[in-house]
């Protein structure tokens, strides 16, 4: 099996085999490398972010708490939002799973910069050092959004400086991502690929892309004038001091509402990519899907006042920002019908991506449609900072995100690494998560409904069982979680070797050997219609799917 | 001829689900009306996709015998401008219907009584509010169907007044004033809790708000032992004394230094960069901590800012508001 396998290789060694040991791949440009690194930088993230979680849960069993003290409960939430947010579903699509795919995709043999690509890795890294630093420094309990007054207060210490820098280096390396596909999506195609050829996960990222070069410089600039009011009582945000509390707010969700499109744009782009390949069909509505992510990203700029509709804002402003919110609602709902309408008729495939892919509907139906509550600002008053909220981004960062990062991990992962992971163990994994994720998300909407307040360490004995399903769920959910986690590990040592094409799938990426070559393909292609189906026959599972006339 | 049968319709979208919490103000059915009508919505646009994906699922999954798609086209301009302009014009409603509600909800009641205005503060980790009459007291205390105002303050970090049964929501930002406008339509007593993050003790940080079935019942908790020394009145003539005020500052309509206080709680009066500016809290308060800030026309800009605490601040409020509209 092994010499079999081995010549499906291909001629050129692998990636993975190209140059050994350490300094090969800590100072390597190869875009795959780099991926690969971000892959298990970011799910060590995930995996500290997740035993926070689970800590939180288990004080919340009681109604009074116990295991833990308040202050470490507020640090604890703290840092599993921060950590979650800025080391995993910020960076965890575009660069992990993008930095493999994109030059891929684009039949290109890198990235346009791949030094920058490098350094925005070690900034990444720099980044999680300094939350590490945080941690040790005794931690931080003012909530990833980080408000003042009570963030920039003496007596938070040296960990909210050590935080800010963080997040700083941890912009840098968004922006750097962002510039880096952006200019390689417009450089680097393939001959003959125009925009309209472009894989819509290409799309995605670019319009992420865009974002991340406008809007992530502001939360740089943000954190910045944190530091420096904190160090040096400018008089910005600190009251105190003569500056605007409100200010803060303003600047922070500048960034940190796109930011939510940052997260979401890349997910949906794997949707796109999986609901077509295993449903064996063209991507229905192309361009409407394309165009939608470009839109979410223009109008994500001007949606940022809808954090703070009871801030004291003014409230004609408040009108334009729930307006502005709730058109947001229109490109999402165009994009889940054309996935729904690519399946009519389709011959769908219910493998492991697909399987994830059908519970990211589900999970992203209630998680946009609640939103729509939120946008909206007559229920938006008594609903903002409950668990009401606390649910609805869940099923957007969490469920959606997550979701549609393990569908594009299983989906890409026999190009990464040549393996072929065991499907029973995948499809297992996506309904355990799903199961899980729906109990422990789907009773916070019923308590936020009720008045239960987020970010509340002990709460009132009548949420006790919302609060305990939740903390079930989170259980069964972290179990399904591992289940994948060790399908695709032991798929490392005992998987099927992958052929170059495993789903049938017609984009570029899947011409080139699995796992690809140092410089992807042996022959730089030519553009390829990415959901042309027509041609591709499945040979065998050891050959995969080859499209006829082809060699 | 016939008539489109929208009652139930209307019926239907108006069927709030069973697991809202008492509504206890005049915001609240409004608040509700519109929570049904998107939670119905909703819940019809997430049984659609649901349903359309296990059918498709079921129907078309590839299996022997249908191992290849049946051809169909890739766009179709109707179909995108159907799932365009439905959610858009649902939306639309959303929008028209919450904006509504949500003026009323945030604007003074156009009513003849006269409303009941309370001082709020919150600080770490506890609520104190000023009634009219002077009463302090760690929980608030309100007239059913009474119009209220409530004003709110912090000394600290920002903290935010939520009761759950009036569905309203208010951030107190240290800085400045914020205010609520409501009517309570339920007696009883409801938790006040705080919704904005703000430390050891945010989850702990609750108070009640007691809603009194009429002014009596009112007048009679607020003569219940009190303290002459704990009126917000008091609080400010002590301070405007103590800090030296009156001497720039006139009680009885005397020009000195600076203008009087004497009657000019509400009016517009006008500043020397020809602007006018209307005396309320937030222009007392701006007036202390930062006096360079807006001055009114034909006064020389001399006065140093004070650093008042928060108390002192909304002593002095209700003290120059005291002191009458009328010069």
């Amino acid at each position: 099996m092994t010499s079999h396998a081995a010549a499906v290789d291909g001629p050129a060694p692998s990636y993975l085999r190209h140059g050994r040991g350490l300094r090969s791949w800590l100072l390597t440009f190869d875009h795959k490398r780099i991926a690969i690194m971000y892959l298990c930088a970011i799910l060590a993230c995930v995996l500290l972010g997740g035993v926070f979680a689970l800590v939180l849960r288990l004080n919340l069993w009681n109604p009074s708490g116990g295991l833990v003290s308040n202050d470490v409960y507020n640090k604890l939430f703290t840092l599993h939002g921060a950590v979650m947010i800025f080391l995993f579903v910020i960076p965890g699509i575009p660069a992990a799973l993008g930095n493999f795919v994109v030059p891929l995709q684009l039949g290109a043999r890198d990235v346009a910069f791949p030094r920058v690509n490098l350094l925005s890795f070690w900034l990444f890294s720099g980044g999680a050092v300094f939350f590490v630093a945080t941690l040790v420094a005794g931690g931080i309990d003012t909530g990833w959004t980080l408000y003042p007054p009570y963030s920039l207060e003496e007596s938070r210490g040296l960990g909210i400086l050590l935080a800010l820098t963080g997040v700083f280096l941890l912009g840098f390396s968004s922006i750097l991502t962002g510039v880096n596909f952006i200019a390689t999506i417009h450089r680097m195609r393939a001959p003959g690929m125009g925009w309209f050829d472009l894989p819509l996960f290409l799309w995605a990222l670019y319009a992420t892309g865009i974002i991340q070069i406008v809007a992530t410089p502001v939360l740089g600039i943000t954190v910045g004038l944190g530091f420096l009011e904190r160090v040096f009582h400018l008089g910005l945000f600190m009251p105190e001091y003569g500056g605007d509390p409100v200010l803060f707010q303003h600047f922070f969700w500048f960034y940190s509402h796109p930011a939510v499109y940052i997260m979401i744009l890349p997910a949906m782009g794997i949707v796109s990519e999986v609901v077509s390949v295993f449903s064996r069909k063209p991507i229905f509505g192309y361009r409407f899907i394309a165009m939608s992510s470009i839109a979410i990203a223009v109008i994500g700029f001007l949606v940022w006042g809808h954090h703070m509709f009871v801030s004291g804002q003014s409230a004609w402003a408040s009108v334009i920002f729930s307006f502005l919110t709730l058109l947001v609602a229109i490109p999402s709902a165009i994009k889940t019908f054309n996935w729904l309408a690519t399946m009519y008729k389709g011959a769908i495939v219910l493998a492991t991506p697909m399987i994830y892919v059908l519970t990211f509907f589900a999970i992203f139906g209630v998680g946009g449609l609640t939103g729509l509550f939120l946008g909206t600002l007559a229920t938006d008053v008594p609903l903002h900072d409950t668990y009401f909220v606390v649910a609805h981004f869940h099923f957007v960062m969490v469920g959606a995100v997550m979701t549609a990062f393990l569908a594009g991990l299983h989906y890409w992962w026999p190009k990464m690494t040549g393996r072929l992971y065991d499907e029973r163990i995948g499809s297992t994994s996506a309904w355990v998560t799903f199961v899980g994720f729906c109990l422990t998300f789907i009773p916070q909407f019923f308590a936020g409904v009720a008045g239960l307040p987020r970010r509340y360490a002990t709460y009132a004995s009548q949420f006790t069982v919302h609060n305990r399903l939740s903390t079930v769920g989170a259980f069964i959910l972290a179990s399904g979680l591992l289940v994948a986690l060790y399908g695709l590990a032991s798929s490392l040592r005992s998987g099927r070797r992958a052929p170059a094409n495993p789903w049938g799938a017609a984009s570029l990426e899947w011409t080139a050997a699995s796992p690809p070559g140092l410089h992807n393909f042996d022959e730089d292609p030519r553009g390829v219609r990415p959901y042309d189906f027509t041609g591709l026959r499945h040979v065998s599972d050891e050959a995969g799917w080859v499209r006829e006339g082809a060699r | 001829m016939t008539r489109p049968p929208l009652e139930p319709l209307q019926a239907l979208i108006a069927a709030t689900p069973g697991f809202m919490p008492a509504r206890a103000t005049s915001a609240a059915a409004g608040v509700d009306q519109i929570f049904a009508f998107i939670f119905w919505v909703s819940a019809f646009f997430l049984a659609l996709i649901v349903a359309i994906t296990v059918l498709f699922v079921v129907r078309y999954r590839r299996r022997p015998g249908r191992m290849e798609p049946e051809p169909t086209a890739d766009h179709d301009t109707r179909l995108e401008l159907l799932w365009t302009f439905i959610p858009l014009a649902l939306v639309f409603a959303m929008f028209a219907m919450s904006t509504r509600a949500y003026f009323r909800m945030t604007s003074p009641e156009a009513s003849t009584a006269s409303p009941l205005k309370v001082s709020v503060t919150g600080k770490r980790w506890s609520w104190w509010f000023d009634h009219p009459n002077g009463k302090g007291a760690p929980e608030l205390h309100l007239v059913k169907d009474r119009p209220t105002e409530l004003v709110l303050a912090s000394t600290d970090v920002i903290h935010s007044l939520y009761v759950p049964e009036f569905r309203l929501k208010q951030d107190a930002v240290p800085g400045r004033f914020t205010r609520m406008f409501f009517t309570p339509t339920l007696a009883g007593t409801f938790p006040v809790l705080c919704a904005e993050y703000c430390g050891t003790d945010h989850s702990r940080m609750a108070a009640q708000v007691v809603v009194h079935a009429d002014q009596a019942s009112f007048d009679a908790w607020a003569r219940q032992g009190v303290d002459a020394g704990a009126s917000l009145v008091e609080v400010g003539r002590r301070v405007f004394t103590q800090r030296g005020c009156a001497a720039c500052h006139s009680l009885d309509g005397t020009r000195r230094v600076g203008p009087s206080v004497k009657g000019i709680w509400g009016h517009e009066v006008n500043l020397v960069d020809g602007s006018t500016v209307k005396v309320d809290e937030d222009y007392v308060r701006e007036s202390i901590l930062k006096p360079g800030a807006r001055v009114v026309a034909g006064f020389p800009n001399v006065m140093p800012p004070a650093a008042l605490e928060e108390r002192d601040l909304q002593g002095i409020v209700a003290y120059i508001q005291s002191m009458g509209e009328t010069p």
